[in-house]
């Protein structure tokens, strides 16, 4: 995982631990983790259904697992096919979501990009980091106009199939999950909110995904502060920022 | 001024009653009409393109399928769906070859509703633009580079016409503002086809697309927020000077 462009060098106060600060960040990282494991569980299952010629049909088989994984922090989950990998289809997603009434339903768009000027999926960083070999991508918050018109995470791995023995499958696509941003604040301020001082937590970029203080609220962009610091949750690309604690002998 | 008759609501309560009535099934299937037109206005459903089985679409458009097989029905008679039955039969968008015509709609709008609109767009477009500037990420430019090289690039004046949009709707989803990316979405589903006019004989992106990016680039908000503002306010009233030649 790269380091973090526009913050500081993460690391505790001078004079001792960050208080609470480097505890929450784990914590952060748990809930997070919580949603990747879920999609191991959908990558498992598509590497399972993918035979040697897929059609989009054979994702329907992926329906009960999908369907139970939506509510709580998800609320879109499923399957985005590499362009090329369906025989019968080029574009394709098998994607769930909530809707208003809370009952899943699949998104359904054109999504050929010679039809539409909105729906090629390759360029959306939650496609092209699983693509370019990223283990787990955060990306985002972001407005997702393609799915839900809501400020949002998406969370994905990659889906590879053959492989095996030291090597690395093919890239057939990407399992992904979206969480609300202000879904995903109300499960991490509990958590940010045991940080003595004003606390938020920041993307790899430095934007900001939810804070304690509306001095850095999300959406904005954190370029560093004296006396702020930046601790890393785990080896994901999501930091805690809060303020150091003063040196106590 | 006429006065109200004693027993007559006033104009503001007849308002209200009005704001407080059922939605009827009627305007229901009228917004689901219009909301496919608008699609294939935009070419978000392009020709031939099969449409979700009935029960999937109603789901997702929130309606029971009884509103959405009107809908289907009146849009069969526009021209706009065909439906075909037996095995891959379902429902075809249909693009007409004289689609209702834009200066049609135009006449429907008077010059101070254009006006109304255009106030309410500029508005719009503008705040999200100063925020885009101020919350921009160097990576947030890739999409709207992306946008404007396929501008470019492009000689298919419908695809310039979606690129058009989106370009806009990029800008919007930078501000970071989930509200003010749903409302310029709906915005260019009101007025976007119409606007559309004012830029006949186009080609490629204008100078105006490619200042607003700069200045989102250069995170300078006041400069983005004039630049998006006057690109529209200059179409709407281009689109005014159109609409009051017609009788």
């Amino acid at each position: 995982m790269s380091e973090f462009r526009t913050l500081p060098a993460p690391g505790t106060a001078p004079g001792g631990p960050a208080g609470g600060a480097a505890e929450a960040a784990c914590a952060v990282a748990a809930i997070v983790d919580g949603v990747f494991a879920e999609l191991h569980r959908v990558r498992d299952a598509v590497t399972a259904v993918l035979g040697p010629a897929p059609v989009s049909g054979d994702l329907a088989a992926l329906r009960p697992l999908l369907l139970p994984r939506l509510g709580g922090l998800v609320s879109g989950i499923g399957f985005i096919a590499a362009p090329g990998l369906l025989s019968d289809a080029p574009w394709y997603l098998e994607w769930w979501q909530e809707s208003s009434s809370g009952d899943p339903v699949r998104l359904v768009r054109d999504m050929d990009p010679a039809s539409s000027a909105f729906y090629d999926y390759s360029h959306w960083d939650w496609f092209s980091g699983p693509r370019s070999g990223e283990d787990r991508t955060l990306a985002g918050p972001y407005v997702d106009f393609l799915c839900t018109d809501e400020y949002s995470l998406t969370l994905s791995v990659p889906v590879l199939r053959g492989g095996g023995r030291g090597e690395r499958g093919e890239f057939a696509g990407v399992a992904a999950a979206d969480v609300f941003v202000r879904r995903f604040e109300v499960a991490v301020l509990p958590v940010l909110r045991g940080v003595p001082g004003p606390a938020f937590l920041v993307n790899r970029q430095g934007r900001v995904v939810a804070s304690t203080t509306a001095r850095h609220l999300a959406g904005s962009v954190f370029r560093g502060a004296p006396g702020m610091a930046a601790h890393p949750c785990r080896d994901l690309p999501l930091a805690l920022v809060a303020a150091q604690l003063p040196h106590v002998p | 001024m006429r006065c109200s008759r004693v027993g007559e609501p006033t104009t503001r309560w007849r308002s209200r009653l009005a704001a407080f009535a059922p939605v009827d099934s009627t305007a229901r299937v009228d917004a689901v009409v219009r909301r496919l037109t608008d699609a294939i206005a935009l070419g978000l459903l392009a020709d031939g393109e099969q449409l979700p089985s009935e029960a999937e679409l109603a789901a997702q458009l929130g309606v029971s399928t009884v509103t959405l097989r009107e809908a289907l029905m009146a849009l069969r008679q526009q021209g706009m769906v065909e439906t075909r039955r037996g095995r891959g039969g379902g429902s075809f968008v249909r693009v007409p070859e004289h689609a209702p015509s834009l200066t049609d709609r135009l006449r429907g709008l008077t010059a101070e509703e254009l006006r109304d609109l255009g106030d309410h767009y500029a508005a719009i477009a503008g705040a999200a633009a100063r925020l885009a500037a101020q919350r921009a990420l160097p990576e947030d430019l890739a999409p709207l580079r992306r946008t404007l090289e396929e501008m470019a690039a492009t000689g298919d004046e419908a695809h310039l016409r979606r690129l058009h949009g989106r370009f806009h709707i990029e800008v919007a989803a930078v501000s970071q503002s989930a509200r003010l990316t749903q409302e310029e979405i709906r915005l260019q589903a009101d007025i976007g086809p119409l606007l559309w006019l004012a830029h006949t004989g186009e080609h490629g992106p204008s100078a105006q697309h490619r200042a607003i990016a700069e200045a989102v680039h250069r995170g300078d908000g006041d400069r983005a927020r004039d630049l998006a503002e006057r690109h529209v306010l200059e179409a709407v009233e281009h689109l005014i000077e159109l609409r009051l030649r017609e009788p």
